[in-house]
């Protein structure tokens, strides 16, 4: 099991990964130094004991040769006296042979000769007492011929010496007295070399009865011990055998010791060299092998950390490396699926989270739903506060909106400041009234933008999978076309999606993508209906009406693209198209001779409050050379009223540009008299509801004369609208109207034909004014 | 106090290192070398070992003692490398000595010199 996860670690290289290569390889080569430094030092201490005991067996042969020597030299100077006296029989021998120079130095040697009572009779130095009688060595000598060690006579001075004697034989081989040699013992390790031998070595010559002579270590010199002469000498007479370690029982020192008997003397010597003296060199060496193995460990180690820990960041630098890289591309696929202004997903990933889910939705037989959430008054916002403050509203929204749905449901941003919101575990359409509900509060609660409170509202449309649609896209576009529902509703409120709401919002869509392009394929088309001065029935003005020419509809009614002109905030460019095309044609008419007439032009509610209007009046009056008093705007009632301080300070600025103004449907907004007085106005024409109802009862024609006489009582032109009958024409006259307008007088007309209309009008004046003229349809 | 009067007795005599006359002149370190079995060129001349005037000798020459001057001399003896230098008993027979060899070297008092000897060193 270990053996196969260690061999699955080297398989995913992990040893390579520095924290674990570079420690391995330091343990690996501290291990091989140590061993080897352990190698040489074993090989070095067995050398040395090799050299060691190599070099205690030569010192002991060169000892042994020597004493050998010394010890012949003493046996010759025996032999020379033993020949002298048996030659001559009488004293004298001594310093005739020393005066011969044949006598052994005086330094170390004394011969001396004692008669066969033990008596010394003749000495080359005095020997320190007189006879030698009671001597062992004495005693033996009278049976024995042979060399002899003995000890000096009792009470002798010379300590530490050693005697060697042989018997004199007389005339007769009788026993005739000895002949000694007295040598110093400390002259048999004189040759002790300390250079070989060290401070404890030991060098020493002992009798065969155990009793060393003398021996000597360093400048010491020991004698008398005894030691077990049989231990000391080696058991088999190898010489080539290595001599064994042991301890010497006199200093406890081990040592290499090797001894050796001496042929034909009662002697041996001994060599020892000692063990920790020889192997102190080893040893020291061992200590420098073990100090450059410590050293060489260390930088190994500071090595191998340095490398490790330069290979770590190394390995570091690209895990950061591709770290960063990851993290670049989380970055950007975060920035694919959401939104940068307010963090939510966008339209690609609420896309897919929403196929996602109408597919568990699908395999767990549940419902959904989706809910799209339009701002009604964003662009206004965006358009007077400043993109900053749209851009701050839309992030308060999409924080709003997030706190009011589960976890599990899922807020996007689509764009501009359309969202959706995903409710992926519905069991009735209930629980999407009721998230709609809360989002509507919460929208609809005040903001507080650039240091001004507001309030917007929010359009909602809602579409149910599976009953709204199976599939991502009908689900998407049916929310739309819910939520465009909601807007047409009256806005700040919310719907779900139906088949019927389909047609119409087909139609409107349709009517929304084509009306974009409208005005660079130059499909509008100004049409001009006259106003006629009740008394004489002729053309006092004309009010300019828009048509579209749409290629494929046919000419579109303004009730129907209007208002999605006016949603969609088209309406700003479509109207100032309207305005200098009107006064391009009234200024083209005037120049080709035709009186000069008043055109009205309607404004909307969006015209009204955009902020370049007075701007783009003034340089369309410019550009066209349109006379100003010629010039009619018309504005809704209701729109005058809505806000009175700001509609006074546009009316006023239109007002100082020369150009007149209308109030259009002029009694539905049940405004004050108060109110309307404050307002530069020049005309109002009553709506055609009053006039509808002037054939009805009487209460009905009080109520229009009523309106008409608050017109009246504002000093103000009055003009009915909508005129369709020769009755309703009379009783206006009749109340003091000042203009008329309808279809019972005219239609609304081309260009052309209105050209006509007028040129007409001016060839036959007299035709002008009759009721058969003005009600010719034709006209 | 023997030792200081028999010391006093020989300070007042100074010491002299003698050749033959026919020898060629020798430095302080060759007759050093000769006295310590160095230098075999030269055979050297002792006094009797222990006296006075080969104490003073070998103290003043060497800077030893006579128990070093044993030691190193039985060494060299021992290991077969030389003989110690022969004794003779005064400075009379030194001289002789060293008159009749041209490769001798001694020491004598030097109230002992006369001219069959050659002083190469005045020991003081």
């Amino acid at each position: 099991m270990k053996a196969r996860t260690l061999k699955e670690a080297w398989r995913l290289g992990s040893i390579a990964e520095p924290q674990i290569l570079f420690p391995l390889i330091a343990l690996v080569l501290l291990a091989a130094m140590w061993m080897a430094t352990a190698g040489i030092i074993r090989l070095k201490h067995t050398e040395a004991e090799r050299d060691a005991a190599l070099l205690s067996r030569e010192l002991l042969g060169t000892y042994e040769a020597q004493v050998v020597r010394v010890l012949r030299e003493i046996d010759q100077t025996l032999n020379l006296v033993k020949f002298w006296h048996e030659g001559n029989f009488m004293q004298g021998a001594l310093s005739e042979l020393k005066d011969r120079g044949l006598l052994p130095p005086d330094l170390v040697f004394s011969v001396s000769i004692a008669d066969r009572d033990g008596t010394i009779v003749e000495s080359t130095r005095p020997l320190g007492g007189d006879s030698v009688a009671d001597q062992d060595y004495f005693r033996k000598q009278r049976d024995s011929s042979a060399i002899l060690v003995g000890k000096l006579p009792r009470g002798a001075t010379g300590d530490g010496k050693l005697l060697f004697s042989k018997r004199l034989n007389g005339p007769k081989g009788e026993f005739d007295g000895v002949v000694m040699v007295a040598v110093d013992a400390s002259f048999f390790v004189s040759g002790y070399d300390a250079a070989k031998l060290g401070e404890h070595g030991v060098l020493g010559i002992l009798g065969t009865d155990g009793i060393v002579r003398v021996r000597r270590s360093g400048e010491s010199l020991f004698s008398g011990d005894a030691l077990d002469y049989a231990s000391v000498l080696p058991k088999s007479d190898d010489a080539d055998a290595e001599p064994p370690v042991s301890r010497s029982s006199w200093d406890g020192v081990w040592r290499w010791s090797s001894a050796r008997e001496i042929y034909g003397f009662p002697l041996a010597i001994l060599v020892g060299l000692a063990q920790e003296e020889q192997l102190a060199a080893v040893q020291r060496d061992a200590f420098g092998y073990r100090s450059w193995a410590a050293v060489g460990s260390v930088g190994i180690i500071l090595l191998m950390a340095v490398l490790g820990r330069m290979s770590w960041q190394l390995a570091q630098s690209h895990l950061r490396e591709s770290e960063s890289k990851l993290e670049h591309a989380r970055r950007v696929e975060y920035l694919a699926y959401h939104d940068g202004l307010t963090g939510l997903p966008n339209r690609s990933m609420f896309s897919k989270l929403l196929a996602q889910r109408i597919s568990e939705a699908r395999r767990y037989n549940k419902q959904l739903a989706v809910a799209f959430l339009d701002l009604d008054r964003f662009k206004q916002i965006n358009d007077t506060l400043g993109h900053e403050a749209g851009d701050q509203l839309l992030m308060e929204v999409a924080a709003r909106l997030q706190g009011c749905v589960r976890d599990s449901d899922t807020v996007a941003r689509l764009g501009g400041d359309e969202f959706v919101v995903l409710l992926p575990e519905i069991d009735e359409g209930k629980q999407a009234v009721i998230v709609a509900q809360k989002i509507l509060a919460v929208i609809g609660k005040a903001f507080t933008l650039i240091g001004h409170e507001f309030r917007v509202t929010a359009s909602i449309g809602i579409s149910l999978y599976p009953r709204d649609g199976e599939d991502e896209q009908t689900l998407t576009k049916n929310a739309d076309i819910a939520m465009y529902q909601a807007k047409a509703e009256g806005k700040n409120n919310f719907q779900f999606y139906s088949e019927k709401l389909n047609a119409n919002s087909l139609e409107r869509l349709t009517l929304e993508s084509s009306l974009r392009h409208a005005l660079e394929r130059n499909e509008f088309r100004l049409y001009y209906q006259a106003k006629r001065d009740i008394r004489s029935g002729r053309i006092a003005g004309m009010e300019a009406l828009l048509r579209w020419e749409h290629p494929d509809l046919g000419t579109v009614a303004p009730m129907q693209f209007i208002p999605v002109a006016e949603d969609t905030g088209l309406i700003v460019p479509i109207g100032k198209w309207v305005l200098k095309t009107a006064c391009l044609q009234s200024v083209a008419w005037q120049n080709e001779g035709l009186p000069p007439l008043s055109v009205a032009v309607n404004m909307t509610a969006r015209q009204f409050s955009d902020e370049y209007l007075l701007q783009d009046l003034a340089s369309i009056l410019e550009d066209t050379g349109m006379n100003p008093q010629l010039l009619e705007i018309e504005l809704s009632e209701s729109l005058l009223i809505h806000d009175v301080e700001t509609t006074l300070r546009i009316l006023t600025g239109i007002k100082s540009l020369g150009v007149r103004i209308a109030v259009d449907d002029f009694g539905t907004g049940y405004s004050s008299l108060a109110t309307l007085q404050r307002f530069p106005l020049d005309t109002v024409k009553i709506d055609r509801s009053f006039i509808g109802e002037l054939a009805g009862p009487s209460e009905d024609s009080a109520l229009a004369d009523a309106v008409i006489a608050m017109g009246k009582s504002l000093s103000l032109t009055v003009i009915a609208q909508g005129v369709e009958t020769k009755e309703q024409a009379e009783f206006l006259r009749t109340h003091a109207c000042d203009e008329l307008q309808g279809f019972y007088f005219n239609r609304p007309l081309p260009a052309y034909q209105f050209a006509q209309l007028m040129r007409a009008q001016s060839a036959d004046i007299s035709y002008v004014g009759t009721r058969a003229g003005l009600l010719n349809p034709q006209l | 106090m023997i030792f200081a009067v028999l010391a006093a007795g020989v300070r007042a005599e100074d010491i002299v290192v003698i050749v033959n006359p026919a020898a060629k002149p020798i430095s302080k370190e060759q007759i050093v070398d000769v006295y310590l079995g160095r230098n075999a060129e030269l055979t050297p001349i002792d006094q009797t070992v222990g006296s006075s005037i080969y104490v003073q000798f070998y103290k003043k020459a060497t800077g030893r003692d006579a128990a070093q001057i044993k030691a190193i001399w039985s060494r060299i003896l021992f290991t077969g490398r030389g003989q110690p230098p022969k004794q003779l008993p005064d400075s009379e027979a030194v001289k002789k000595s060293v008159a009749a060899n041209p490769n001798a070297v001694g020491y004598i008092e030097k109230s002992a010199v006369d001219a069959s000897v050659k002083v190469v060193l005045p020991l003081d």
